[in-house]
């Protein structure tokens, strides 16, 4: 059965919920004014959740954390970002399409719905076979449309950057529904100099089918909710994945200058399928800048509904991670990829694998395992050949 | 030491009406760095009639003195240039000082490339108030792919100037920076200058920060005095630095004993790990091993840095300072007896006041109290019930109430939530202003809560 998704300040919780008749359980997201400080699952009865039971479980889980941030706000003292050399950055959002116009047409619904604070909003539709989402931007005046020719989520990424009219380019995917609070959350962040990416926290829009809970349980994008700095003095660039995921991130402009564009023989679009957002964390950190993951940058994510999508999609990121892996090894000389890789396969994906074949309770269906060591053994190949190619047409068209 | 040259002062250029403020720029042999400093300076805002330059040339053997001749009718202020055999940073200000004619001093290093409202700044913030220490921001510049020691340097840098625009930072004298602070030059002349004696780096603005906190002088974040700071130190010369500053703080612990607690000469016998216990033995009693094997390790940090190994390299440049700072301690006290016998002087007859502060008043009052009595340490309470302890600490500044907020937000949080959460349960009576941090989730009905159905 799915799981329906909440939204819920804490301090104003409902007095019932109810009709919620089609679903087993409810995932609430807590928020204590507008910033999410937490989630809980909570078993739906005769279609309603136990107001009572919700609000005790609120306390026990969050009642201290939920005091100490009122004590913050009493005292006027909420956790100032480090201190900025000028001002705030403005913020270009720029949505990455490719032949998805439905998907585009709720992410711009969204993105008109954000306070406007001067940013501006860009579609790079990348490499179109039809018109249609030309369309769908044609009904947002607001929004600039530029078309990407080059096959590649990471080709349109560049793009973007390079379109962009603003200090900061905030990436939204098309999948996503940036909450209204989104870019207040992202932009505080680059107060500080040395922050040259920000990552948010990115909630479930939707569990309506086996193949969206498994993501979330499996592979979700949220890092939790409390605001971390990562630079490579407290964690390995290898595991720059902890940041979060390109579906909401922001980045610095200047960081075209200071590591590079994006690889344009990964993610989306390539056979490496994903891994250019967690290739561009490792050479941010490498470089000894700072990415910081603030829950406060809220979005909300459709998963794959089908399972082979599922499937599909966690073999790319097998695919992924280990072609971004290759990349760092191979071009940044980064020996910590090796202790990655195996402190992955032996503490996470062997015992999650061992769990399977075992039939514990709560294993992971096997089929999902399985793409995704499928995919980490072709990533290096995939990363290899890609670049090749890439690099055999760039000296032909010379 | 050669025979000092006459000190020769000239004044190439426009004189004017009395600047009221001076920037005195201390420089050895980098002309071209200078250079930069002169061309940023030659951008201010400030009104020109208002200020001048004075720059001290301290044993220069490069064009830097043909430089400034030849740079003065370019700048828009008076420029005065005095050449001195090399004396050290902290002399060399003194010599600026003393010819600066303005009422505000700046000092300005010459790695340094002030932005256009540099010296606007810097002026502002001391007009119309009481004395006080303006430190402005000095980010760093490092060009280039870095390597990872300037990776951590410039993280360190953005650090420090991070904490001190922090509106609760509590200042000590190593706040005190001395590549771009300001300050009334009657506060300056009163307190004697920099000491001249210290010649290693670093110790001689900290030396000059112990006395200013010592008159009890504020320090002040002047957040829009900006400066581009073109760092140009390396690895090797970092730990040449931390040598320097074990030096610096034994003069320092001399001088100050009641600092001693506060200095990292007084963690003599804490040694982080095994190893650091063997270094620093070595360092007092076998410098020659000590030294051969730091040289040793160095060539090794090269090779992890080559093989982008980033933990083990830290660990390993993390021995190595502190090898060096404890090399440092030895060059200046000799000997183990006599640093033991240094730490254990005599007793620091004033520790500093402490007060005690009830919370259950409110915040506004507790702070007000804190600002007019300005204590060294404050004892917080709630109805009697203990809260927590901001101690005196060696070479800080007194306290302030915005202490007592930063401190009440992080470190004290739990413990004061605790204790509110006791006092409200036992019916003291408590100031409205804690009330709404008490009050549970109130329910309310009305919004959807539902996303999706």
């Amino acid at each position: 059965m799915a799981t329906a998704i909440l939204d819920l300040d804490v301090e104003r919780l409902p007095e019932a919920i109810e009709g919620l008749d089609r679903y087993a359980t409810a995932l609430a997201l807590l928020r204590l004014q507008g910033t999410p400080c937490g989630q809980l699952r909570r078993p739906v009865v005769d279609g309603r959740v136990d107001v009572a039971q919700l609000r005790d479980e609120v306390i026990a889980a969050f009642g201290w954390s939920l005091a100490r941030r009122r004590l913050q706000r009493q005292l006027g003292w909420e956790a100032p970002p480090s201190a900025a050399a000028g001002g705030l950055p403005s913020v270009t959002v720029a949505v990455c399409t490719r032949d998805r116009p439905l998907a585009l047409a709720h992410c711009l619904e969204a993105l008109e719905r954000l306070p406007d604070d001067g940013q501006e909003l860009l579609v790079i539709d990348n490499c179109p076979s039809r018109p249609d989402s030309r369309h769908v931007v044609a009904r947002h005046p607001r929004v600039r449309y530029v078309v990407e020719p080059r096959l590649g989520l990471d080709c349109a990424r560049n793009r973007a950057l390079q379109e962009a009219r603003h200090d900061v380019v905030a990436f939204a995917d098309d999948d996503t529904a940036p909450d209204p609070g989104w870019l207040r959350g992202l932009r505080p962040n680059f107060a500080d100099p040395l922050v040259m990416c920000v990552t948010g926290l990115t909630m479930p829009l939707e569990l309506e089918t086996d193949a969206q809970e498994w993501f979330e349980r499996y592979s979700p994008f949220g890092r939790g909710f409390e605001r971390l700095v990562l630079d490579s003095s407290n964690v390995g660039p290898a595991h720059a994945n902890r940041a979060g995921a390109g579906a909401n991130m922001a980045i610095r402009r200047t960081a075209l200058t200071a590591v590079g564009p994006f690889d344009e023989a990964l993610d989306a679009g390539t056979p490496t399928r994903s891994g250019g957002d967690t290739d561009y964390f490792m050479r941010l950190l490498a470089a000894g800048y700072r990415i910081v993951y603030d829950p406060a940058a809220l979005s909300w994510h459709r998963h794959r509904q089908t399972w082979a999508d599922l499937r599909s999609a966690q073999y790319g990121y097998g695919v992924g991670v280990y072609a971004a892996w290759t990349r760092n090894l191979i071009v940044e000389g980064e020996l910590g990829v090796l202790k990655a890789a195996l402190g992955w396969l032996r503490y996470v994906q062997l015992p999650t694998l061992l769990r399977s074949l075992l039939r514990r309770s709560g294993r992971t269906p096997l089929d999902l395992l399985l793409a995704e060591l499928r995919g980490c053994a072709m990533g290096p190949v995939a990363y290899l050949r890609t670049r090749a190619s890439l690099h055999g047409r760039a000296s032909s068209a010379v | 030491m050669t025979a000092a040259p006459a000190p020769r002062t000239a004044s190439p250029s426009r004189a004017t009406t009395t600047p009221d403020l001076s920037v005195v720029i201390p420089t050895h042999n980098r002309a071209a760095s200078v250079r930069r400093t002169l061309e940023a300076l030659a951008q201010q805002t400030y009104p020109a009639a208002h200020w001048e330059v004075v720059v001290v040339a301290d044993g220069c053997a490069d064009e830097t003195v043909a430089m400034l001749h030849a740079t003065a009718s370019a700048l828009p202020v008076r420029l005065r240039v005095h050449e001195q055999d090399g004396q050290g940073a902290g002399a060399a200000r003194n010599a600026g000082a003393a010819l600066a004619s303005g009422a505000t001093l700046v000092f300005l290093d010459d790695d340094m490339q002030p932005a256009p409202g540099f010296v606007a700044a810097h002026a502002a913030i001391h007009a119309g108030r009481p004395e006080q220490v303006a430190l402005g921001p000095s980010w760093p510049v490092l060009p280039g792919r870095l390597d990872f020691f300037r990776i951590m340097l410039r993280a360190w840098w953005l650090d420090f100037f991070g904490a001190l625009a922090q509106p609760g930072y509590r200042h000590t004298f190593r706040s005190l920076a001395a590549g771009n602070c300001s300050l009334p030059a009657a506060v300056f002349a009163r307190l004697g200058g920099f000491d001249p004696a210290i010649r290693s780096s670093g110790g001689e603005d900290w030396e000059f920060g112990v006395r200013l906190i010592k008159a009890d002088v504020p320090f002040a974040f002047a957040a829009k005095a900006q400066a581009q700071h073109h760092d140009e130190t390396h690895l090797r010369r970092s730990l040449q630095r931390r040598r320097q500053e074990g030096q610096a703080e034994v003069v320092i612990g001399r001088r100050y004993p009641d600092l001693c607690p506060g200095l990292d000469l007084a963690r003599i016998d804490t040694p982080p790990s095994r190893l650091d216990r063997r270094l620093r033995q070595l360092a007092f009693a076998a410098p020659a091993t000590g030294d051969a094997l730091a040289r040793l390790s160095l060539a090794l940090l090269d090779e992890l840095e080559r093989r982008r190994l980033r933990r083990p390299w830290r660990v390993l440049y993390g021995h190595l300072r502190d090898y060096w700072y404890w090399r440092g301690v030895a060059d200046e006290v000799g000997s183990r007896a006599a640093l033991a016998a240094l730490l254990q002087g005599p007793a620091p007859a004033d520790a500093g006041r402490e007060i005690d502060v009830d919370l259950g008043a409110g915040l506004e009052a507790a702070e007000q109290r804190l600002d007019r009595e300005r204590p060294a340490g404050v004892r917080l309470h709630v109805a009697g019930q203990p809260v927590g302890h901001l101690p005196a600490e060696p070479g800080a500044e007194p306290l302030r109430g915005v202490h007592l907020r930063s401190a009440l937000a992080t470190t004290l949080a739990d413990r004061f939530l605790r204790v509110l959460a006791v006092q409200a349960a036992t019916g003291a009576s408590l100031s409205a202003s804690w009330q709404p941090i008490l009050s549970g989730a109130s329910p309310s009905a009305g919004r959807q809560p539902v996303r999706s159905a």
